[in-house]
Formats: C-alpha cells, structure tokens, sequence
C-alpha cells in the first residue's frame, strides 16, 4: 500500500513539476522575465530548477521493488 | 546501468533529443518546456509502473504490431535527420539515409548488440558535449551570460561572418517551412545568377514577382516582402541586417508568447502516452531506485546540453532563424566559424555521437519488441529479413522529406492512443479487452491525424486536438477500456 501511494504521489509531483512552468509564464506583471543572477525566473526554473527537482522526486520518492519471493 | 541505459536509448532516440535544442530556439520557452516534458515523461511513465500481467493470460499480437509501426516510424524520422544532416553538409541526402540505415542493418545480425547499448550511449554523450566546452571558449562567456547577452539583443541581425552573407547558400536545403518575409529593406544577390520569385503586397492583395538576375545581380526587397525558397540556386544577404523570421528582439525570445494550455496539453498526452508506450513495453514491472536515478540523471544531461547548445549557437549564428530552425543546422556547429581549425574535428565527432545514438536506440527499441514477444521467444527482434526490410522501407521513405518532428509525434501518438492509454491501472486488461480499446483509440487517432491534414488551422482546443489528435484518442481509448471490463467482469 505504501509503495503504490509513494508512486502515486511521484507521478502527481512530476507532473506539478510540469505546470508549474506555464503558470509562472501566465502569471500577471510579467514576473516570469524578472532576472536573477542574469537569467529570467521563466527559464531559472524550466532550464534549471525543474529538472533538477524531477531528479529529486524520482529518487527520493521511488521505492526499490520488493525482493523477488523465494519458491516455498 | 544496463537497464537505464535501455530506457534511456529507447526513449531519448536522436530525433528527440537533437529536437531540442532546435525547439528551444523556434519557440523560446514553449520549447523549453517541451524540452523539459520529454526529460520528465519517461520518469513518470517508469514512476507509474506497468500493470501485472494476468496469470496464465494469452499475449496479444496487438501491441507486438503498434510497437514494430512505431519503431519503423521512430526510424523513419531518425533517417530524415539524417539526410538533412547529409544535405546541410553539401552531400547527397541519400549518403545520410543509407550509411544511418546500412549501420543500423548490420546491427540486426549480431544477437549480443544489446550488450553494446550502454557504451553506445556514452559514446554519444561524450562525443555531443565534447564541443560545448571549446563553443564556451570562443564565445568567450559561460552558459548563463551566453544567455543573457541573447535574451537582450536589440535584433537577430545577419553577422559578417555568416555563409549567408560571405559566399552565399541556396534556399533549397532550408527545411524548416518558415516564410522568409523581410522585415526592413534588404538587398539580396544572387552570386551565379538565377531565376528570383517573390510575392509582394500590394493594396490589399499579394503580387507575384519574378526576375532572371546575370551573376552578381542584386534585388532589393522591401518591409512585407516574401522571398519563395525555388528561388536562385545562391544568394547572398546582407550583413546587419535583420535575419527575416526572427523574433523582434532577444527580450520577445526570452520571453515567449502567453501559454497556449490546449496546446500543452495536447504535446503532453502525446508524449506521455507515447512514453507509457515505448519505456514500459516488456519492461521489468517496477525499475530500481538506480534505474530511475540514472534515468533522471541522463535525461538532465541531455536538457542541460540541448539549452547551453542551443544558446550558444543563437549567440554566434542569429541567421539559424533564417526559413526556420531544423536540427540538422545545429548539428552543423554554427556556433564555430568557418576557418576555425577545430571545426571539423568537432564537427565530425556531433556526427558519431549522433550516429551511436542511433545505433544505440535501433537495438534498443528492438529490444523492447523482443521483450514483449514472449510467445515468439522474442524472434521478432532477430529476424533479419523482417529488420532489413524495415530499415530499407524507413530508408527509401526518408528520401521523401518531412518534418523529422512532428514525423515522431505522430510515432508516440500512435503508440501512446493504441497501448499507452491501455496500459494503465495495476492490473493489466483481459487481452481482448485491452485490445479493443487500443483499436478504438487508434482509429480516433488515425481519422483526426486525417481530419487534421484536410481542415487545419482551428484555434484553441479544436486546433489541439488537431494538431495533438492523441488529445482525444487517449481519453476514448481509457473510457472504451473501462467500460469493456465492466462489462466482461
């Protein structure tokens, strides 16, 4: 059970991760073109951030399969 | 290790990745996020597991079919690119098409290939990054104030250096579909003479132009004018000026236009489906931690390589927006000039790099196709005539040029609206069911793919369902899947 709901919930991160990016595209006063460190908050977090998170949650949140069960 | 670079090859085939970084160029941040979709898709798709098979339950032939038309289509597309590639270099596409088919061909008799994959795969990494650090050098900046300096040009304007301007370059090898509509008056000659058409606004309704020009004869064309691409064998543009096609400035590049949402969906339910499709085929139910993380780690590497070649390329070579950008034109190492003594060292090494990309994905998608053949004991992969008659089909079929792109699309959407949407759940559906229902969601597929071709041109959902028509097919497929295993329950 707990394996399914640690899936479950690295399915549903990884696909935030994705949305994320057009909502900080839409978002109002054109904040997505702000500059940090010379690069815009659009693309610190697509090119860099997004990915990097990705790899995060896949390892964090994916368990190792179960042992295969040994013949009785 | 093994297992992740199987993944990895099956999904990041080279007309995906090299797609990348020429998407992040066309379309600024929508292409970063495509870019950064096809990187996350086959982690969620290895996140979602595959359903367990039903004890005892026959295998369909079905997915074994919509996987080998997927496979040949993924081919299809990777010998595009590289005609293109073949073309861009001043040789004859076929070159391209037949030493990429040839290699891939030879590969198909030797059984043990797929021990091979993973050092393919390095060989490629290692051989498409090589140049990025001697691009680095010459653009004298790093990767994020090669960023900076793009995103706040004043204009794309053709630099001194470029093939464009210097010697000149014919139209013709230009794929990528964009109009060359001028922007500010410009001169264009036309080297070695040659016939000139050109379509011009005048009033309310567009006038076609036609002029014969003797060698070395110029023309001058106005704001609004659109040069045609059967244009004069060379011609030569001018330097300073702005590159026809190009954003308005570095800044509208940066910043992209407002997100298009049935758009994304659609490219997304492609791609993802497409991804369930392809990396889960045959798969290991549930991959190790390792697996994932080498996955993850691999699919980083190859984003964070497309965005620095990509920005690096645009800073040398702003006329790569000339007619539209196609991945072969990156491939060419714009971002090196023509006498620089390392080019075609560089040069050659991208080609190897995307060449073991290829051969490392034609063995592993054939592998994907052995693994799910468990009745035929996976001779489907090994039969050589079949795999000859396959790379010979794709091959003779590249000579005919199309889009590499949306070519692969149309591969994952097939995949993804026929198995992907059927391969959901932790239980698998019964045979015939699952079937079924990938019947159904590949004929949805197939009659908007059509509909598409006929009638496009629709704006908001309608135009992403005919732009994604696995927008649509994927959700008939599942709604037709469950209410089948209702009934038959």
């Amino acid at each position: 059970m707990r394996t399914v709901t640690n899936r479950g919930m690295a399915v549903l991160l990884l696909l935030l991760v994705l949305v994320v990016f057009p909502v900080i595209a839409a978002l109002p006063n054109q904040v997505a073109t702000i500059r940090l460190a010379g690069l815009s908050v659009l693309w610190w977090y697509g090119g860099v951030i997004a990915p990097v998170l990705a790899w995060l949650i896949a390892v964090a949140w994916l368990p190792d399969p179960p042992p295969p069960r040994r013949p009785e | 290790m093994t297992s992740a670079a199987h993944i990895l090859a099956v999904w990041l085939t080279p007309v995906l990745w090299l797609s990348m970084p020429s998407l992040i160029l066309e379309r600024g941040p929508d292409g970063l996020w495509t870019g950064l979709a096809l990187v996350l898709v086959p982690l969620i798709a290895l996140a979602a597991g595959a359903p367990e098979p039903a004890a005892g339950a026959r295998e369909p032939a079905f997915p074994v079919v919509i996987l080998l038309l997927t496979v040949g289509v993924l081919f299809w597309a990777n010998m595009i690119l590289a005609g293109d590639v073949a073309a861009w270099l001043g040789a004859p596409r076929w070159h391209g098409i037949a030493i990429t088919a040839a290699s891939g061909c030879l590969l198909t008799t030797w059984r043990g290939a797929w021990r091979i994959i993973p050092a393919l795969l390095l060989a490629a990494v290692l051989a498409v990054n090589a140049p990025l650090p001697e691009v680095a050098r010459v653009a004298g900046v790093g990767p994020l104030g090669a960023w900076a300096r793009v995103a706040t040009l004043a204009a794309f304007h053709f630099p001194s250096t470029s093939s464009w301007v210097t010697a000149g370059r014919d139209l013709r090898i230009i794929h990528g579909g964009g109009p060359i509509v001028f922007d500010e008056e410009h001169r264009i000659t036309a080297p070695a003479g040659g016939r000139l058409f050109a379509r011009t606004p005048d009033g309310g309704r567009a006038r076609d132009l036609e002029w014969t020009l003797t060698p070395g004869q110029s023309v001058t064309f106005r704001a609004g004018d659109r040069l045609q691409s059967n244009s004069a064998p060379r011609l030569r543009f001018e330097s300073d000026k702005r590159v026809p096609g190009s954003p308005p400035s570095g800044v509208a590049w940066a910043m992209g236009r407002p997100p298009d949402w049935p758009r994304h969906a659609g490219l997304l339910v492609t791609v993802l489906f497409g991804a369930l499709a392809l990396c889960r085929a045959g798969a290991p139910v549930r991959p190790s931690r390792s697996t994932v993380a080498l996955v993850a780690g691999g699919g980083l590497v190859a984003f964070l390589w497309a965005q620095g070649w990509a920005v690096y390329s645009l800073l040398a070579s702003p006329d790569l927006f000339l007619g539209g950008i196609t991945p072969e034109r990156l491939l060419a190492l714009p971002a090196l000039g023509d006498g620089h003594p390392a080019r075609p060292t560089l040069q050659a090494l991208l080609l190897a790099g995307g060449l073991a990309g290829f051969l490392a994905s034609s063995i592993a998608l054939r592998e994907r196709l052995v693994a799910l053949d468990r009745t035929g004991g996976g001779e489907i992969g090994r039969d050589v005539s079949l795999w000859t008659s396959v790379f010979a089909i794709a091959g003779l079929a590249s000579l005919w040029h199309l889009d590499c792109w949306s070519l692969a699309l149309l591969a994952l959407g097939t995949a993804g609206s026929s198995v992907g949407a059927t391969a959901l759940g932790s239980a698998a559906a019964p045979p015939g069911v699952a079937t079924f229902a990938g019947l159904v969601g590949l004929a949805v597929f197939v009659a908007l793919a059509v509909a598409c071709q006929v009638r496009g041109g629709a704006e908001g959902l309608l135009g992403a369902v005919q732009a994604y028509p696995a927008l649509a097919a994927v959700p008939a497929a599942a709604v037709v899947l469950r209410i089948s295993r209702w009934a038959v329950s």
